[in-house]
């Protein structure tokens, strides 16, 4: 039996040797596979990051809130079905008659909001007295005031500011008692909530205004109510309460798919369906950003396998056997991927906490193997299949390759 | 008479029978060697001969067991190669056989030492002693001052001489060299023909070179002459 020279610590050297005097072909393939790496790592991160903000968001409102919306959770929303009902006070007091709920009727719509001569779209809430207090919304100390129970009654023309709009409206200037003009009418700030951090998009409870419910009625000329959600006042009576509701419901709409009565996880789930969808587009994306980088490392390994061949029929002409030529371009190959692919998860990683600074991201530990399997598997299978494919010429058909 | 007499009781290093190699070129086959034989004794000087395109090269190959013949044997220290496996034919290529090419077949962008000591990666040799034997090489063909020097900052004489010492780091029995001046001046040319007199007749290595140069074939103790993929002068079978 030959004692088969060299060892693979040899081969590694005389690898490490070829990566670091072929600089251009180094850093070429290696390119490669850090921009397939990297965008897949990013895009997942950002997918990712959507969904658990959305969770997030939702788990810090409190789990013991109930929904009850006209239609069911997927058609909600402006385009939901003509046919939609629309609930109404009577609706409210029926549910009152639940003993351990506070009701919450609402309206919510977009307007534009002008204070002299700035005006800005924003989110209007038409909410009750009791809205601020049981969503946590009381605006703190220095900050003003939630509308009261009278002044509700009285249809009072005073409104309560989100941080964000009372930023774009007023600057850091003076906003308590400013009058400010929404849908003709003329309302006075007499509050401003805390900050409740930025949503997607744009769209969260800062950039928003609140205005009394029946200010709301006056302004539509209706009233109709959006929504109205329950609030339990225990976490484990949530199942009772949301048994009642749906008996109360039940009553005056008959019609099985007229109104929903939901809890948070139900609508968390039908979001987690909708993102799931964006997290399959995106990774639809991410396998197109590995094909991309797959072809860049394929190509160079293609473009230096002239080059490469005939190295390897000189290196057979003087004596190595065709298990060493292999094992030596599988070792560099191994180290080109692993280079790459290591910087790739190295700049997508801070790519990620980049863009999580304006956009929920969140880096997987899927989503790094998975771009890291790939790259790396592409890289090795295109640097070693060209060397195989040599080590099997003769030794001069492959020193005379073209 | 005599003399060749003398030579059928040794047995020869390398013997040729009936070698045929057959290539294709646009579903037309012709014989490059249309059996060739031959026989190499140890210590011998040879050179083989040819106008170009007589198949002069591609029986160095075979020789070399850089190519495989499609018909014929080839049988080097009494073994007939073809029995030999892919890893002990790399043994031969490595130990028992020094190539040298018109072309040198250096590695670019790497020192001579380097270039030099190659084949001791894919031999016994301790790795601790390959830079010594590889100085020494360097030595032998005089380049010790250019050790360091990459194929792109030598010369093409000094080239040659780096590829011959390369040859010869696993000293090897047999030097074999193809057109090994085709691609020098004629000064760079003698000091290569030179070097080969010298592993010839103070070391005592077989060396069979090939040229299409009759006045460099003469400085030989033999030569073959091959015309048509068949040996016209010297020997027959």
């Amino acid at each position: 039996m030959l004692k088969l020279k060299p060892s693979i610590d040899d081969l590694t050297k005389s690898a490490v040797r070829s990566i670091l005097k072929n600089k251009s072909r180094t850093f070429l393939t290696s390119l490669g596979i850090i921009i397939g790496v990297s965008s897949v790592i990013l895009l997942v991160s950002i997918g990712n990051g959507l969904k658990s903000y959305v969770a997030g968001q939702f788990e810090s409102l409190g789990s013991n809130l109930l929904f009850v919306m006209p239609g069911t959770i997927m058609q909600n929303g402006p385009n939901g079905s003509s046919s939609i009902v629309k609930f109404n006070e009577k609706d409210v007091s029926n549910l009152e008659k639940i003993k351990n709920a506070v009701v919450l009727p609402m309206v919510e719509t977009r307007g534009k909001v002008k204070y002299l001569k700035t005006e800005e779209k924003t989110a209007i809430l038409f909410v009750t007295n009791n809205y601020g207090k049981n969503m946590n919304s009381l605006p703190s100390p220095g900050n003003g005031r939630w509308f009261t129970a009278s002044e509700e009654n009285q249809k009072a023309k005073v409104a309560i500011i989100g941080p964000e709009l009372k930023t774009k409206l007023f600057g850091n200037s003076d906003f308590l008692n400013k009058k400010i003009n929404y849908s003709g009418t003329t309302f006075k700030i007499i509050g401003m909530l805390d900050s409740k951090g930025r949503g997607i998009g744009g769209q969260s409870s800062d950039n928003a205004l609140y205005i009394p419910l029946t200010v709301g009625f006056v302004i539509a000329n209706s009233h109709d109510i959006q929504s109205i959600v329950l609030k339990a006042d225990k976490k484990e009576e949530i199942e009772i309460v949301k048994k009642e509701a749906k008996e109360i419901m039940g009553k005056n709409y008959k019609k099985e798919d007229s109104f929903t009565v939901a809890d948070q996880s139900q609508i968390l789930s039908s979001i987690n369906t909708v993102l799931n969808t964006l997290t399959i587009a995106l990774s639809g994306i991410a396998a197109i950003s590995l094909i991309v980088g797959g072809i860049g490392i394929m190509n160079i390994m293609l473009v230096t396998v002239n080059e490469r061949t005939r190295e390897i029929g000189l290196r057979k002409a003087i004596g190595a056997y065709p298990r060493a030529i292999l094992l030596q371009f599988l070792i560099e190959a191994i180290i080109l991927s692993c280079l790459g692919g290591g910087i790739g998860i190295i700049l997508g990683s801070l790519g990620a906490l980049g863009i999580d600074k304006i956009f929920p991201a969140k880096v997987t530990i899927n989503s790094v193997l998975l771009a890291f399997g790939v790259s790396t598997a592409v890289g090795i299978i295109f640097g070693v299949a060209p060397a195989r494919k040599a080590s099997k010429l003769s030794p001069i058909d492959a020193l005379r390759y073209e | 008479m005599i003399k060749s007499s003398s030579k059928k009781i040794k047995k020869p290093l390398l013997e040729l029978r009936n070698v045929v190699k057959t290539y294709t070129l646009g579903g037309v086959k012709f014989n490059a060697l249309d059996g060739v034989c031959c026989k190499i004794f140890d210590g011998e000087f040879v050179a083989i001969t040819g106008a170009s395109g007589s198949g002069k090269s591609t029986l160095m190959h075979i020789i070399g067991l850089l190519d495989v013949p499609t018909s014929g044997q080839v049988i080097l220290e009494g073994n007939n190669i073809a029995n030999l496996s892919e890893n002990q034919l790399a043994q031969i290529r490595n130990q028992t056989l020094g190539f040298v090419f018109q072309q040198f077949n250096l590695l670019p962008k790497t020192p001579a030492i380097e270039n030099v000591i190659l084949p001791l990666l894919y031999s016994d040799v301790p790795n601790s002693h390959h830079y010594k034997i590889g100085l020494e090489m360097l030595k032998k063909v005089e380049l010790s001052d250019k050790i360091q020097n990459t194929p792109g900052q030598l010369s093409g004489g000094q080239q040659q001489r780096v590829a011959i010492a390369r040859a010869l780091v696993n000293n090897p029995k047999i030097i074999l060299a193809d057109e090994p001046t085709g691609n020098l001046d004629s000064k760079s040319g003698k000091e290569i023909m030179d070097l080969f007199h010298y592993l010839n007749k103070k070391e005592g290595r077989t060396i069979v070179f090939v040229t299409h140069d009759l006045n460099l074939a003469k400085q030989a103790q033999r030569i073959i002459i091959i015309k048509d993929g068949k040996i016209v002068g010297e020997e027959k079978c």
